[in-house]
């Protein structure tokens, strides 16, 4: 069962991203660190597709306080507040110590890295390198890291968590020939990023498939806001294979308009205050609305037009979407994009203090997989900057953890013989991977989407108990993880859907048809919905 | 829906077999790419590996072969008929090659500590070199790679991004001569293959050169080129009577004048082949075009160019632009040379072509057909530098059966031979073996380096494509020698 051995460390990360590579550099200052990657190591994750940028205070002008007032704002008020406290401060600190590093962000007209504005900001403070400033920034923390002793082991992903005695001893990964290997540690720290391909309409890479919360939740941790599904209001549409294939927010932060099928600035209805940069949450579902009332283009969406500004300004700030679309026929500079909705983004995730533990001794989170930084919607930018933060804080904490006995254990051995049975079944399944996810996706998009009600959530669920009830083909070991993978989406899909019947009401990016409270926001008498193998429900406010 | 059948390399390790070709008949919506295909493809045969990730041209995983050309599978329009292969890098499985130890030797920055952004200036210099994805489809194609143990163009991109950023405190330079920064062939397949079109050669490798070369790491037989260009105003020193001695400056056609244009004869053609210029010259003639030759032309600075010696280059451009400035059309019949004056010289007064193009937009009377099977080598500066490849071509089947060979550098180019003759000698080791499989009777070219250097590497007389046409002519008007001269 176990080809490739078992290995020990100090600290394992599991995840590649740029909150898992942070931890990982960090982590290493305190002892040997393995560091797990699905893909290959700096290609994997969302960081290196994230376009638009890092939010940071770093002028005269801005402060902490309005970074945080727009956090919590943009988050209708269901952010941690002590999360939010350490992102904003700490933003700024670690993209001077990208910069340090050799990052190469656009410079500002009196120096300095050059922000833009992104919607429901009060000031532009979105520090970017073109719209490709994830890449830059994963170029960069590939750089750092390789200065680290940190041993990578590329195209390995985790499929199980280990506990011995409660606390979370390490973790099984199956390599790229299906081979399982056993690294046990002295902390984890997971950082797998999201999983909107849950969705059939995703702006996520092939590892958003919500490994992070699957693996999380069967350990034991608990997860809280799963909810909390962030639809990315600019998604391509066409072709049909790019549909979903994000349009960076800087485009409307360079000065794109939205205008539907009869050339209306359609915003005006739903913002006419922020407009386009209304946050994402208010913009989604105003797209939403446009093509549902009839106002849509042919194809479902509404145009995102960037024709008034100079070529040259597109040319150097959107240098990526011009690539993009001109492969796809289309010349921004002289035509309008074609958008729509797109999942994007999970808020909730593993419930973290500020030191990034989660409820699972041992197991700490950081990044898209744990959930409380960004409340009900997430600001443009902050995603990036809390990569960095909390890769940090995590790492330090995961390397701060006592030094254990490590070894493989009986209750260690009762989970390989678990999963080793569970590997036999998939090696006898029926159905394959690829067409369980595909009835999922769709399934997801129908039933727990942007508007939401009782009946579709239910129905959703019960598509997924169904799925859930198909067995899974691995028609080599070389397909043993995909078959975990559909597991981890299929568990993924159904925290959200349970998370979703949770709350009763609208807020952020969780949209109920049949609300049965319609307080405001900040007078909302419900705080996170929480999920764990142990009990679920919705924490109520103390007023 | 539309149905595509694609063919695919499969390949397994463990079973012993060479990879081979499995055609997969596929639906896929309109626009689809090849990785939609390939993600059709696995749902049929679930044990069909290929690398992805992001999906968006962003990740640099996903690089394969489509019909012979790196290319990114989600970026690349997928064809009926499309044959994808792997990288031509070592292969793990099926498509899937060993990236890791290429993208591992791509430098990391040092930092100097307490770094601040650069300037806007550097930010801007630093900004085309920073955007490789680390596919390794440049690696994968470069012809130092195959045959020395060059870093690879991704590796001298990344060296000369730290040379430029001050907050780098590794020496770059050294570093870089001691990865291969002088392996390079200048042949521009890294540029043809790279997703993100970084033009290694020019913004990163000569540059890296000419820092080189102000530390003192310049090859003495480099250096001795500069030195003669210096005092000769030539690169090729005086072995046979050159062109210039040989000619009058303005060389009328045989029949009415359909054109004229001045004749930038190049270092090599004037001083080591000019019999091959002189056949250029009748194959002119003969079409009605009138041969001017400026004789205060010099090197057009190429040598020193692509060797990081460029103290002098604006010397040589100032002597030349002013030779030339006269004439409407300058005709080059050097690939190095009209790329350099394409590329190197900026703004012109005048329009500068190659033979070919200059054949082909006035017309040319047909050749005889001669029995004879040749095949073609793509000199790299004329099909990657200036885009010219199917003109050559062109006239060659008017002549003779043109057998086709893969398009390859001969590893004559960016001072090699000079500067590492045994990587030239076994680049051109390969190319014989290349000539040798087409079965052609002679190779023809259109660059005087590479005809001299394949001649070298084969018992096949190497000709021009000037001369093969010339021999067309001979033989309709009956006095049939064709020329079976090799160079000398």
């Amino acid at each position: 069962m176990v080809d490739n051995g078992v290995s020990t460390t100090h600290v394992l990360v599991i995840g590649s991203g740029g909150a898992g590579v942070r931890a990982a550099i960090e982590a290493a200052e305190h002892g040997p660190v393995v560091l797990l990657s699905k893909t290959i190591a700096g290609k994997g994750g969302c960081t290196p597709m994230a376009e638009g940028g890092y939010n940071a205070v770093l002028r005269e002008g801005d402060s902490p306080e309005l970074h945080v007032a727009d956090t919590l704002r943009g988050g209708a008020y269901l952010n941690d507040p002590a999360l939010v406290d350490a992102l904003v401060r700490e933003a700024p600190d670690r993209v001077r110590e990208l910069v340090s590093w050799g990052a190469v962000f656009d410079v500002g007209p009196e120096g300095g890295v050059a922000q833009r504005p992104f919607g429901g900001q009060q000031f532009p403070r979105t520090c970017y390198a073109g719209d490709r400033t994830g890449h830059e920034m994963m170029v960069t923390l590939m750089d750092r890291l390789a200065a680290t002793g940190v041993t990578v082991v590329h195209e390995s992903a985790a499929v199980e968590l280990l506990l011995d005695d409660g606390r979370c001893a390490g973790a099984v990964a199956l390599d790229g020939d299906g081979a399982a290997g056993v690294y046990l540690a002295d902390a984890v720290v997971m950082a797998t990023g999201g999983g909107t391909q849950v969705y059939d309409i995703s702006t996520n890479s092939s590892s958003g498939t919500g490994d992070g919360y699957a693996l999380g939740y069967r350990a034991g941790a608990e997860l809280i806001d799963m909810e909390m599904v962030q639809f990315h209001p600019t998604g391509a549409i066409h072709p049909y294979d790019a549909r979903g294939r994000l349009v960076t927010e800087a485009v409307r932060g360079e000065g794109g308009r939205l205008l539907n099928r009869l050339g209306e600035r359609f915003m005006a209805r739903y913002d006419p205050e922020r407009m386009e940069l209304s946050t994402r949450d208010v913009v989604a579902r105003a797209i939403a609305t446009e093509v549902l009332e009839g106002r849509g283009t042919e194809r479902g969406g509404v145009w995102l037009d960037v024709t008034h500004l100079s070529a040259r300004q597109v040319e150097e700030r959107l240098p990526i979407m011009l690539e993009q679309f001109l492969a796809f026929g289309v010349d921004i500079r002289t035509e309008p994009m074609e958008v729509a909705p797109t999942a994007h983004h999970i808020m909730g995730g593993l419930r973290i203090t500020p030191d990034c533990a989660t409820t699972l001794p041992g197991l700490f989170a950081c990044g898209e997989c744990s959930g409380g930084v960004h409340g009900a919607n997430r600001l443009g930018g902050n995603a990036l900057a809390e990569t960095q933060v909390f890769g940090r804080r995590a790492g330090l904490s995961a390397g701060r953890s006592p030094v254990r006995e490590k070894g493989v254990t009986p209750g260690i051995d009762r989970q390989l013989g678990a999963l080793r049975r569970r590997f036999d079944g998939f090696r006898d399944g029926e159905v394959p991977p690829a067409s369980v996810v595909r009835r999922l996706k769709e399934t997801m998009w129908c039933g727990a989407g942007i508007y939401r009600d009782r009946g579709q959530l239910a129905g959703a669920l019960a598509g997924i108990e169904v799925l859930k009830h198909e067995r899974l083909l691995a028609r080599t070991d070389r397909n043993l993880l995909d078959c975990c993978t559909a597991a981890n989406m299929l568990l993924t899909a159904e925290l959200i859907c349970r998370a979703a019947l949770l709350r009763p009401e609208c807020r952020g990016a969780h949209t109920r048809l049949d609300p049965s409270c319609e307080l405001p926001p900040d007078r909302s008498p419900y705080a996170h919905t929480y999920l764990s193998t142990a009990g679920e429900g919705i924490e109520e406010v103390a007023r | 829906m539309t149905p595509v059948t694609i063919r695919v390399s499969r390949f397994d390790p463990a079973s012993g077999q060479p990879a081979r070709l499995v055609p997969y008949t596929v639906e896929v919506h309109e626009g689809a790419r090849v990785l939609h295909a390939l993600h059709a493809a696995r749902e049929q045969d679930p044990s069909l590996a290929y690398r992805y990730c992001c999906g968006s041209g962003q990740c640099g995983s996903c690089a394969v072969k489509v019909n012979g050309k790196p290319a990114l599978a989600c970026m690349t329009p997928v064809g009926d008929g499309d044959v994808i292969e792997p990288l031509d890098l070592p292969v793990v499985r099926d498509l899937v090659v060993d990236l890791v130890p290429r993208i591992a030797r791509i430098a990391a920055l040092l930092p100097k500590g307490g770094g601040e952004l650069p300037d806007a200036a550097t930010v801007e210099a630093l900004k085309p070199l920073c955007d490789c994805v680390e596919c390794g489809s440049c690696v994968s194609v470069c012809p130092a790679v195959a045959v020395t143990d060059f870093a690879g163009p991704t590796a001298m991109r990344q060296l000369e991004r730290l040379v430029l950023d001050p907050r780098d405190a590794g020496d770059r330079v050294s570093q870089a001569d001691a990865e291969g920064l002088f392996t390079c062939t200048s042949c521009h397949a890294c540029y043809e293959a790279c997703p993100k079109d970084i033009e290694i050669m020019g913004k990163a490798i000569e540059r890296l050169r000419a820092e080189a070369h102000r530390r003192g790491y310049t090859f003495p037989r480099h250096a001795e080129i500069a030195d003669l260009v210096r005092t000769t105003g030539r690169s090729v020193a005086r072995i046979t009577t050159p062109l210039f001695e040989r000619v009058e400056p303005v060389i009328e056609p045989y029949g009415p004048v359909r054109g004229e244009v001045a004749f930038f004869v190049g270092c090599m053609y004037s001083m080591r082949l000019p019999e091959t210029a002189l056949d250029a010259i009748e194959v002119l003639r003969r079409n009605g075009i009138r041969v001017v030759i400026p004789m205060e032309q010099v090197c057009c600075g190429s040598p020193l160019l692509r060797t990081g010696q460029t103290e002098d280059l604006e010397r040589l451009k100032r002597i030349n632009i002013g030779a030339f400035r006269p004439y409407p059309v300058v005709m080059t019949t050097c690939a190095g040379c009209g790329m350099t004056l394409k590329k190197n010289y900026g703004d012109l007064p005048f329009r500068v072509m190659d033979i070919n193009e200059v054949l082909t937009e006035f017309g040319i009377e047909p050749p005889a057909r001669l029995p004879l099977k040749v095949t073609y080598h793509d000199p790299c500066h004329l099909l990657r530098g200036q885009g010219i490849s199917e003109e050559p071509r062109a006239f060659i089947r008017g002549v003779a059966d043109l057998v086709e060979m893969p398009a390859y550098c001969c590893g004559s180019g960016g001072g090699v031979k000079s500067g590492k003759p045994e990587e030239a000698a076994a680049l051109g080791e390969l190319r014989r073996k290349a000539i040798e499989e087409t079965g052609a009777d002679q190779v023809i070219s259109s660059c005087p380096f590479c005809e001299f250097h394949i001649q070298g590497h084969t018992d096949l007389p190497v000709r021009n494509v000037a001369s093969l046409l010339l021999d067309g002519y001979r033989a309709r008007e009956g006095d049939a020698r064709p020329g079976e001269r090799k160079v000398q």
